[in-house]
């Protein structure tokens, strides 16, 4: 039988690994594994009661009014997802590619772009939450200054705008982490290779799709998939600027609120399920894991090396 | 029909002037070598026919018409670059077809250019691998193939071979010059490598610091060399240039014999150029000719150079046959055949006749 000797090296191995591992254990893998656990009982408030199997699950689900709460939250997730794809990453796309070209000012849009990136969501949520305001917000003001002052409206009080708005004050924090992600894959493109497109065609449309998108795959990769994960998990901005409800009329409502507003109460409901919470949690856990590895491993098939 | 003329050609990036006024006709069918040392702005020169970067002076016609504010694609231009800069995300089909469908071409007569390319070029068992999957001798075929079915008028080379081994560089630059002889295009190669140069053009252009030294064939430049840059670039091993002063019918090197060369151009003081060829070599210091002490022998099979020390401190190289194996600090006497020496100007280097 081979024999772990405790020499010196074999101690130093075992003493530098076991606290981390410790660590880790403790504090994710234990969590996680419980929660999954949490889903599978009955709750009343902290107090455990019975194991249900797979109640809460089928309650999220299926049954009113949860079924309905469940389904509207994924919705808007859905919809905030692919507003975000086109608003984030294709914005991202495009800034990157006008950086990558060095038109005039470059250099200072470099550091613009990303500096949102910089500010914490709070800040963001905040600042944004004035800019709609309906009277004294700088939206409004400045459609009326320009006489488009039927254009103005309450940009967070009403159902068919509110949704909208927070996204584009996420896409507007975060547009500056896809460019940057685009514009180093397109600075790994050899410049020889961009000289031979020169060489025979000058459309920027055909050197945009047929040569510089192809070869940034493996930073779409990488966007689509963190997007894919941030717009379900999506919480911060929703929470500060629309409310644990989802107001108006849940009109921007997420899984990520829903959740948490299930698991542990908000002001105006007092009741709260762990169970429940539990189970959707499980659910969005699956969902993104699930999701997202099928996108990456379908994007990193059309990746090339360089 | 392809004839490029450069009228006063300047070239500046931000304050640095790159190239300084360059004149040059070049004509149909030509194979013309910009060669010259790194940074002489022989590929930013190349660059500039292409129209990859923009003239800051001068003019630039194809055929009579001016291209100066022609894009790239549009001049008839096809460029093979130095990393074969393939598309690394398409086949090698592909990588052909992207530039003749750009061109507007039916499928049909792309198909049958891809074809004839392929066959030309040996690629037809190759046409759906991807860059990668290639050998380098294989890259620069399809980049090669790539410029060919898009039937420019002129085709640049920027140093095409210099990412290929020994084996296989000489290998392709036959394949080159048959190319040259089979399409019968212009084409304009940049090198450093003054044996490609050599072997591949009918006109040699040699560059130096953003100028034109020199313009001809091989031949000329080898045999009349018109500058000592010129002399000391083209040929290896290189030219030796030795100061001297005339002393009568012969040459004389400070403290160390003098030498007779044959008919002598006017004036006192020149540089003597001498190709190893021209230089014989004696054992020991004994008669006419200049004093030197062997430094070394490279010995090569068919035959060997030595490298002698003259009294000004000079390197003399010759040639000799393989078997005059001298020892490092034997003394010898330089002779120069009469008739093959180079005479060159003491002040500006240029060349003199006798």
């Amino acid at each position: 039988m081979p024999q772990l000797r405790m020499t010196g090296r074999g101690l130093w191995i075992t003493a530098l690994i076991v606290p981390p591992l410790a660590f880790v254990a403790l504090f994710i893998v234990y969590p996680i594994i419980s929660a999954f656990a949490y889903a599978f009982f009955d709750w009343q408030g902290l107090k455990r009661l019975d194991f249900v199997g797979l109640e809460n699950f089928h309650t999220v689900l299926f049954v009113e009014p949860y079924r309905s709460w469940t389904l509207n939250a994924f919705k808007n997730n859905v919809i905030v997802f692919f507003a975000l794809m086109v608003l984030q990453n294709g914005l991202g796309f495009i800034l990157a590619y006008a950086l990558w070209r060095e038109l005039p000012g470059a250099r200072f849009h470099r550091i613009a772009v990303f500096l949102p990136v910089v500010l914490s969501t709070i800040i963001v949520a905040y600042l944004f939450k004035l800019f709609y305001h309906p009277l004294f917000g700088v939206v409004n003001i400045s459609l009326k200054s320009i006489g488009l002052g039927w254009l103005a409206q309450p940009w967070l009080g009403q159902s068919g705008t509110a949704l909208g708005s927070i996204i584009v004050a996420q896409a507007w924090h975060m547009v500056g982490f896809p460019t940057l992600v685009f514009l180093a894959g397109m600075q790994r493109i050899p410049s020889e290779i961009l000289d031979a497109v020169r060489m025979e065609t000058e459309s920027e449309w055909v050197k945009i799709t047929k040569i510089v998108w192809p070869l940034v795959a493996p930073s779409a990769t990488i966007v689509f998939t963190l997007l894919f994960v941030g717009a379900f998990n999506w919480f911060e901005l929703p929470y500060i600027m629309g409310g644990l409800d989802g107001s108006p009329f849940g009109s921007t409502d997420v899984l990520g609120l829903y959740f948490y507003r299930t698991a542990f109460g908000n002001v105006s409901a007092g009741q709260q399920d762990f169970g429940l919470g539990s189970a959707l949690a499980v659910i969005i856990f699956l969902f993104i894991a699930v999701v997202a590895g099928v996108i990456t491993t379908r994007l990193r098939a059309r990746e090339i090396q360089l | 029909m392809a004839r490029l003329s450069l009228r006063d050609i300047k070239k500046r990036f931000k304050t640095t002037d790159v190239l300084h006024g360059i004149d040059l006709e070049i004509g149909d069918r030509e194979f013309v070598v910009f060669v010259g040392p790194s940074g002489c702005g022989k590929s930013t020169l190349l660059r500039l026919i292409a129209g990859l970067d923009p003239i800051s002076g001068g003019d630039f016609f194809l055929n009579d018409q001016r291209m100066n504010d022609v894009p790239p694609s549009r001049r008839g231009i096809a460029m093979v670059f130095q990393s074969y800069a393939l598309y690394p995300h398409m086949d090698v089909y592909e990588n052909m077809a992207f530039g003749a469908r750009l061109m507007g071409l039916t499928k049909d007569e792309v198909e049958k250019r891809i074809a004839d390319a392929a066959r030309m070029l040996r690629l037809e068992a190759l046409l759906k691998r991807k860059p990668r999957e290639l050998s380098g001798g294989q890259r620069q075929r399809v980049a090669i193939g790539r410029a060919l079915v898009r039937k420019p008028e002129v085709f640049l080379l920027d140093e095409p071979l210099s990412n290929l081994d020994a084996a296989l560089r000489s290998e392709v630059r036959l394949e080159i010059a048959k190319l040259h002889r089979d399409i019968g295009g212009t084409m304009i190669y940049v090198t450093h490598d003054q044996v490609e140069a050599m072997t591949l053009a009918d006109k040699i252009v040699v560059m130096n610091a953003g100028r034109i030294e020199q313009v001809g064939s091989p031949r000329e430049l080898y045999e009349t060399p018109a500058n000592t840059f010129v002399a000391t670039f083209i040929g290896s091993p290189r030219m030796t240039l030795v100061d001297v002063t005339r002393d009568g019918e012969k040459l004389a090197v400070a403290n160390g014999g003098s030498i007779a060369t044959g008919a002598l151009p006017a004036g006192d003081t020149f540089k003597l150029g001498l190709r190893p060829d021209a230089v014989k070599l004696h054992r020991g210091h004994a008669g006419d000719g200049l004093t030197a002490q062997v430094v070394y022998t490279e010995y090569l099979g068919d035959n060997a150079y030595v490298y002698s020390r003259l009294a000004d401190g000079t390197l003399v190289s010759a040639r000799t046959g393989p078997n005059d194996i001298y020892a490092p600090d034997e003394a010898v006497t330089v002779t120069v055949e009469p008739g093959s020496a180079h005479y060159f100007s003491a002040e500006d280097g240029r060349r003199l006749t006798p």
